[in-house]
């Protein structure tokens, strides 16, 4: 599957980053195309194009707090996690993907 | 007839006893009949008396009228107009700011003890463990009231016997003192001893009051404190304690045992409690014992409190009942966050064990910078010096980090006596002064004495404009005995270390010719009768005088070097008189002429091979440092309390930029310019990489998550990144509060954004037992690593750090490395690598 995804997570200090990096490492395992976009201390970063959103099968939010600019997922269906699902166990993320 | 003269009082705590004295002290000089008048209250005081100033209730920014009436007026009203302008608002030691009320907590890690947490005002840092020895207060006693005297003439030489007895033993304490603060302290309770009006009072009682001396003395103490008490200032009040224990001395000699409190001997480590303490009281305290002081007078200002910081000993006050229960037991006063707390079980110990053990390496970190010459960043040396008036602060310069004495003032010598210092006596003080300083270079200025500053033994005429008059080194010629002896007790002393010797207001170079020829004649006297001196002692002068500044070249023929007396210099460059308020605020040293003429001074100086330094104000206001530093001087003298804050600003200047900053203040058209233009250095905070060793612990035995993070809070601390260690842990258990920040695998990121960060800092602890974290995992944590950032930092450079560590840690391969790594260095090196923190940035 193509899969965009948002993390973010309230202080936006670690969680955020740890999430992407697990969300990446593990989506790329199981043989799924992904880009994350992080949304943390930083400010928006890899943001996702137009483009990346508009040919994804799905989206997944590792979010605990509201993810910016979400009206940009509104044509794909989105499953939302909390952070630390992402982080502690990010296959069973990718397992509700296909619930 | 009558001058008068109006101010505002600058101190912050009022007119209390130190500055009073010196007031007292000032007017007694004169014939002139001198009064005070608190404009506030309609209060009118003799200024002669401290105890009437005192009680008169000066507050902070009171209207107050001097009137002075006597022969001697002019001269009085210009002297007392220029200590008031100049030397009262000097006269109070900055006393930090008490904590307030209800924030002292039981710390953090100790939540869970079984202790009981008593909370005060921390009144002197620091932490000490003690049992509790309870001292008892002054008790005035009642049974007096009885007695009728037997005769008047028998009770006022009985009065005045034990008047003298409590002075001669004051003065024999003061004698022996070693601390200007202690010294302060006596004087000022002797001062209130030889009081005018105290006397006055005692007097009148027992002659036409017809009391006994000791009826006498409990009425007149009772009358003054009741006068002080009214005054409304927390501050004056804490006085009254120090005239209560005079009483209770008095009565002592007058033999009514039991009204002072008896001594203490200390015999263990103590922790003493009392209602209140005479300054007397705390100094016979055995200081090797002393661990820690708890009052129950919630004063932060008082004498004992003042003593205890001077000291270092820990105090904790507005204790109701000081620990009356705990007599013999064993307590921890913690100081730091104002909390007495007890029994000292082993958590409690273990606790402040390594708080204790936190602080001392904080200051030996902070003494290090002290004792080494100070060094700007790109190594260039400049002299950090002292400036001293009496041989008997040459101790605390060298304590304070001073690297010579750039400025020795010599008036003191002149001060308070009938008749001129001899050459003996002068001899002895430089000596001492010369060898308090072991080996390090002491510049002394001969006397700089003028019209404004009567001397009995000189007559010194009044002058329209002294400081346009005969003064300084114009004076020599007309009074040659006194200079001509002070020039050979300063070449005695050379003869016991270095001595640099200079002249006050040189404005030409013949003066400078004939200054170095009498140096050279003293010298030839001691020659003859066979007394050593140094032959090759420098000769050089102060630079206060304008046109000193523009001949320095034909200056530099005749003298070995210079030392420019910003003070005066600007005074008389801008034309402005630093005590005339309505024109005050014209006289600034960063005007961008008086920089010029600074630059022109400096740049001769140099050219001609000479040394220059710099001793006025100037020197001791590191908004200044950059400055000074840009124009390349030699030398900065200034008080030595302030040594160690210019130091640490010499540390923090590169002197390439500080020249450069100097190029562009010379092109700026006003002070104000120049100000903007310092404003845009970098801040205080020294730029340190990310991470050092000296954060890094690989083999910590914290037990507890407090612990652990109390533990990363005081590694910054104790690196001088943090001042506030408490702070950064509050916030570090806020961001906890949010949740967990321990990540699984055994690691734990503990992060926050606080303006308690001095510098960007990453820690870690590795730990030798693994600590519950409560985790994502559940599982306890090995490896604790805190990030904490600056509340102000622009940049999110370090944010790419903590972003680039989350992601590492979820590699298995880095979190192996890491827990086989096999000391700080290696740690060290394998996160600057994989963080790609840049490790340059010193």
């Amino acid at each position: 599957m193509k899969i965009v995804a948002v993390t973010a997570c309230p202080t936006g200090i670690a969680h955020t980053y740890m999430a992407a990096e697990q969300l990446e490492k593990t989506g790329k395992a199981l043989g799924h195309t992904i880009k994350v976009e992080t949304q943390g201390a930083m400010g928006i970063e890899h943001q996702l194009s137009p483009e990346d959103i508009r040919t994804a099968d799905v989206a997944i939010f590792a979010a605990d707090i509201g993810v910016e600019a979400r009206d940009r997922f509104r044509a794909l269906r989105i499953v939302e996690v909390p952070v630390q699902l992402a982080i502690r166990d990010p296959k069973a993320v990718f397992a509700k993907l296909e619930q | 007839m009558a001058l008068e003269y109006s101010f505002r009082c600058p101190l912050i705590y009022g007119l209390h006893a130190r500055p009073a004295t010196a007031l007292a002290e000032l007017v007694q000089q004169y014939a002139s009949h001198v009064t005070l008048t608190n404009e506030r209250t309609g209060t009118t005081a003799d200024a002669a008396s401290v105890l009437e100033l005192v009680s008169a209730g000066v507050l902070h920014d009171d209207p107050c009228r001097l009137v002075i009436l006597g022969a001697d007026e002019a001269a009085a009203h210009k002297a007392l107009a220029r200590f008031i302008a100049e030397e009262l608002p000097a006269q109070d030691l900055p006393l930090p700011e008490p904590q307030p009320r209800g924030a002292a907590t039981a710390p953090r890690v100790l939540a869970g003890e079984e202790i009981a947490c008593i909370t005060g005002i921390a009144a002197s840092a620091g932490i000490g463990i003690g049992r509790v020895v309870i001292v008892g207060g002054l008790a005035l006693p009642e049974e007096l009231r009885a007695e009728a005297p037997a005769d008047a003439e028998v009770e006022l030489m009985k009065l005045q016997a034990a008047l003298n007895g409590v002075c001669a033993a004051m003065q024999a304490q003061l004698a022996r003192s070693a601390s200007q603060t202690e010294a302060a302290i006596l004087r000022a309770s002797l001062a209130i001893v030889k009081d005018t009006a105290f006397a006055g009072q005692l007097n009148e009682l027992v002659s036409k009051g017809r009391r006994t001396a000791a009826q006498a003395v409990v009425e007149a103490v009772q009358s003054f404190a009741a006068r002080i008490e009214a005054t409304g200032s927390a501050y004056l009040r804490e006085r009254v304690v120090d005239l209560q224990d005079i009483g209770a001395q008095l009565l002592e000699r007058l033999g009514y045992r039991g009204a002072a409190a008896e001594e203490v001997m200390l015999t263990e480590p103590s922790v003493v409690c009392a209602a209140g303490l005479a300054p007397r009281q705390f100094l016979a305290l055995d200081r090797r014992f002393l661990r820690g002081l708890v009052l129950a007078g919630a004063g932060t200002t008082s004498h004992a409190v003042i003593l205890a910081r001077s000291f270092g000993i820990p105090a904790v006050v507005g204790v109701q009942d000081a620990l009356a229960q705990l007599a013999g037991q064993e307590v921890s006063v913690d100081a730091n966050r104002g909390v007495v707390l007890h029994p000292v079980s082993p958590a409690v110990r273990r606790f402040y064990e390594r708080e204790m053990e936190r602080d001392r390496k904080r200051k030996r970190r902070d003494a290090c910078g002290v004792d080494a010459p100070a060094m700007t960043r790109d190594r260039r040396r400049v002299e950090v010096s002292a400036n001293i008036a009496t041989d008997a602060e040459a101790a605390s310069a060298l304590a304070n980090g001073a690297e010579g004495v750039g400025l020795f003032r010599t008036e003191m010598l002149l001060a308070e006596r009938d008749t001129p210092p001899s050459e003996d006596e002068q001899f002895e003080v430089y000596r001492r002064a010369v060898e308090a300083m072991q080996g390090r270079t002491v510049i002394i200025r001969t006397f700089d004495i003028g019209g404004d500053k009567p001397l009995p033994y000189l007559s010194l005429p009044r002058e329209e404009n002294p400081f346009l008059g005969n003064r300084g080194l114009r004076l020599y010629a007309e009074h040659g005995e006194l200079i001509d002896a002070q020039l050979r007790a300063i070449a005695r002393a050379s003869a016991f270390g270095p001595v640099w010797v200079m002249a006050p207001m040189v404005s030409a170079v013949e003066e400078a010719r004939w200054f170095k020829a009498r140096v050279a004649q003293a010298q030839g006297e001691l020659s003859a009768a066979g007394v050593g001196f140094d032959p090759h002692m420098r000769v050089g002068i102060m630079v206060e005088v304008p046109s000193a500044a523009l001949v320095i070249d034909l200056l530099s023929i005749v003298v070995d070097f210079f030392s420019i007396g910003t003070n005066d210099l600007c005074q008389y460059f801008l034309a402005v008189d630093r005590g005339n308020r309505q024109v005050a605020a014209l006289h600034n040293v960063r005007d961008p002429a008086f920089l010029r003429l600074l630059k022109i001074a400096a740049d001769d100086a140099h050219r001609c091979g000479k040394w220059i330094g710099v001793c006025g104000e100037m020197a001791r206001d590191v908004r200044n440092t950059p400055l000074l530093i840009g124009l390349g001087l030699d030398e900065l003298s200034l008080s030595a309390p302030e040594i160690p804050a210019v130091k640490a600003a010499v540390a923090r200047l590169d002197s390439a930029e500080c020249r450069k900053l100097l190029e562009q203040a010379l092109a700026c058209d006003s002070a104000a310019s120049v100000d903007a233009l310092l404003g845009k250095l970098p801040s205080t905070e020294v730029r340190l990489p990310l991470v050092s060793k000296e954060l890094i612990v690989l083999d910590s035995d914290s037990r507890t998550k407090e612990e652990v993070i109390k533990e990363l809070a005081d590694l910054l601390y104790v690196a001088g990144r943090t001042d506030a260690p408490d702070q950064l842990e509050e916030a570090l258990w806020a961001r906890e509060a949010v949740y967990s920040t321990g990540l699984g695998y055994g690691f734990a990121i503990p992060h926050c954004k606080s303006d308690g960060v001095g510098a960007d800092s990453l820690a870690m602890l590795r730990l030798a037992r693994p600590v519950e974290w409560g985790s994502l995992d559940g599982k306890p944590v090995g490896f604790a690593i805190l990030l904490a950032i600056r509340e102000s930092d622009p940049s999110d450079t370090h944010m790419r750090v903590l972003a680039k560590l989350a992601r590492k840690l979820m590699d298995e391969g880095f979190r192996e490395a890491l827990g086989s790594a096999g000391d700080a260095g290696v740690m060290l090196a394998l996160l600057a690598r994989e963080l790609e923190i840049n490790q340059d940035e010193v």
